[in-house]
């Protein structure tokens, strides 16, 4: 059995109700081409690395699911493109199968996302401290690239 | 001026770690440099079967929105 893993990014400014009916959307569909959906959960909001349909932020989605019909899953890849429902969408096939992760109710997905945010602040943070230890450990190392980046441009 | 070796590890070899996600940026940011591109593997030390595995994941990454392909600072 091949597992795949979809994710799919929705526009951060459209309400709560309209990401559920998104998801809705997609696991029907999901469920159309003969896939069993192990899991389906919001990843977060996140910031954009760079500006995807003029969207600086968005909303990311995970799915879980296994192989149904490989036609029908292609045409479901080509009918999430064309449907306008995701900014952008990405389908990765996984080495072995995915753990099962408790869907989150409505309450607890909204403490997660507030939870997300306190640990980007976090990542900030630790990616500054880790800039900072990288930058005494790898002094040396860190000049060599710089010098061999202005060699190349 | 004084030339110090420094020796040159793989960081997967030394954490213990077989597979790359492409949704951990925090570790995939390690191999690229402040403009966004993947250093070479002889700036990080990465084995060649892990540096093709750290590849594949940031430009998965690249292609979800989770890293950048040009990081130039102007935003």
């Amino acid at each position: 059995m091949r597992y795949y893993e979809l994710i799919y990014i929705v526009n951060s400014n459209v309400e709560r109700k309209k990401v559920d009916q998104v998801m809705k959307d997609i696991g029907e569909r999901l469920e159309k081409a003969g896939s069993k959906l192990i899991n389906h959960t919001v990843w977060g909001k996140k910031k954009l690395a760079y500006p995807i349909r003029g969207n600086t932020y968005g909303t990311y989605i995970l799915a879980h699911y296994n192989g149904g019909d490989n036609e029908k899953l292609s045409e479901f890849d080509s009918w999430l493109k064309l449907s306008g429902l995701a900014i952008r969408h990405m389908i990765v096939k996984l080495d072995k199968e995915p753990e099962v992760v408790e869907i989150l109710s409505q309450g607890e997905a909204e403490n997660d996302t507030s939870k997300d945010k306190l640990e980007e602040k976090e990542d900030k943070n630790s990616n500054d401290e880790k800039v900072e230890k990288e930058d005494s450990e790898d002094k040396t190392k860190k000049e060599k690239t710089d010098e061999k980046d202005k060699e190349v441009e | 001026m004084a030339f110090q070796t420094r020796r040159k590890y793989c960081f997967f070899k030394e954490n213990n770690i077989s597979t790359v996600d492409y949704k951990d940026v925090k570790l995939l940011k390690r191999f690229t440099n402040d403009n966004g591109k993947i250093m070479p593997r002889r700036v990080t030390g990465t084995s060649a079967k892990m540096h093709r595995k750290v590849v594949g994941a940031i430009k998965r990454a690249r292609t979800i929105g989770l890293m950048p392909f040009v990081d130039n600072g102007s935003e």
